[in-house]
């Protein structure tokens, strides 16, 4: 029991040492400006995975899909299970095969049910996809 | 003997030039570009430097520079970039050299993006391999124009005199530099074919060399052609700040704050500086 005490004591130092650690890297954080770099592979990553969402939650993309026997829940989740790094690889994929030119429109749509088809196993058309059956 | 020699030596790089352009395809832009590119084009007055041994990649970024209005020698660039004990010039000094000068340095990859460059009316220095893949002459050179029709494109590669290649042979010379370009040009003038990011990043990286100058005039030109990200702003708020101008940096924060109203990393800048205004 008295171990048991111990234990628990050494236990509460520790925490509490670690919470006046992490209190402070915080202030550390604050004590400067955040930096552009960070800033940007953050958010830049994230635009580009909000550009993809956006485009399935269209409606004729969503049409597209259902009459391809997809269900656009389920695409949402497949892309939602990709990481930053793999929907920046798509991405460059996408700009590399429209050669250069920036995405736009039909092409864009293109990609996008090309990306959730071969999510779904159903085509293989990007170098990098996940296709587990 | 020596006549023979010479024969054979002529004769030997007849011979290899043949061969490069053997199993040569012409190259049609219809099919190769994504765009429809003017059928010639010429970036004038980028200098012509003779490059000192070893030095094609110094020398590339000191023409770019020159005919960007920068007084700067072969030297003085080979000083940031050149690696002695590899008696060349690394692809990551070569763009590290050019933003510790203080120039906005992106990577392209493509024909597409070098011809819409060229275009743009912006050199480009290309990695070549000039030998082959068994044994490589791996050489800088500048692309200052091209002709479709006259199936020709036009480079600045360390000699007095502009070194012409058919597309063909350019094509297996950068195929084996895995179609590595830079362009470099001054922070006010963006270019025509890198993807915002990649711009972006340009940025960061001025920041990180401490060329907070240069910084400050790229977010600026970034802001102008990309109004609507909040990151330019953010951007351009942290170089005034390292360049101790607060009020241009809370200025530049506001308007982050405006475009990006949920971001936190612009809230805390923005707090920083302002608790720094009234302390």
């Amino acid at each position: 029991m008295r171990l048991l005490n111990i234990s628990k004591k050494s236990m509460a130092i520790a925490l509490s040492a670690q919470l006046v650690l992490a209190t402070q890297a915080v202030t550390v954080a604050q004590a400067e400006m955040l930096g552009t770099d960070a800033a940007i592979s953050k958010y830049t990553a994230l635009n580009n995975r909000s550009v993809l969402m956006d485009e399935l939650q269209r409606e004729d993309v969503q049409a597209e899909m259902i009459a391809m026997g997809v269900d656009p829940a389920e695409a949402e989740a497949r892309l939602a299970a990709l990481s930053d790094a793999e929907i920046s690889t798509i991405l460059t994929q996408m700009e590399n095969d429209s050669a250069g030119a920036d995405i736009l429109g039909t092409l864009f749509t293109i990609f996008v049910i090309l990306l959730v088809t071969d999510l779904l196993c159903l085509t293989r058309f990007f170098n990098f996809t996940r296709c587990v059956r | 003997m020596r006549a023979l020699t010479r024969l054979l030596c002529r004769f030997g790089c007849l011979l290899a030039l043949c061969w490069l352009a053997a199993c040569a395809q012409p190259f049609v832009p219809e099919e190769r570009l994504s765009f429809d590119a003017p059928t010639r084009a010429t970036v004038t007055a980028v200098p012509l430097i003779q490059q000192e041994d070893f030095f094609c990649g110094p020398t590339s970024i000191a023409m770019v520079m020159q005919w960007a209005g920068a007084d700067i020698t072969q030297q003085e660039v080979a000083a940031l970039a050149f690696n002695p004990g590899a008696g060349g010039t690394y692809l990551a000094d070569m763009i590290g050299s050019s933003r510790r000068l203080g120039q906005l340095a992106v990577e392209i990859s493509d024909f597409d993006q070098l011809i819409a460059e060229v275009t743009a009316g912006h050199p480009v220095i290309v990695f070549q391999n000039l030998g082959l893949g068994i044994a490589p002459v791996w050489h800088y050179g500048v692309v200052t124009g091209y002709d479709f029709e006259r199936d020709e494109v036009y480079l600045n590669s360390g000699q007095l005199d502009q070194m012409i290649m058919a597309f063909a042979v350019f094509e297996r010379t950068w195929r084996r530099g895995d179609f590595w370009g830079l362009v470099v040009l001054p922070p006010d003038q963006l270019p025509a074919s890198a993807p915002e990011a990649d711009v972006l990043a340009a940025g960061a990286a001025l920041e990180r060399v401490e060329q907070f100058q240069a910084a400050e005039t790229l977010y600026e030109a970034g802001a102008a052609r990309w109004p609507e990200n909040w990151l330019w702003q953010f951007g351009l708020g942290n170089a005034r700040y390292a360049r101790g101008d607060l009020r241009g940096a809370r200025q530049a924060l506001r308007r982050a704050r405006t475009l990006g109203p949920d971001i936190p990393e612009v809230r805390a800048n923005l707090a920083f500086v302002e608790a720094e205004l009234a302390g």
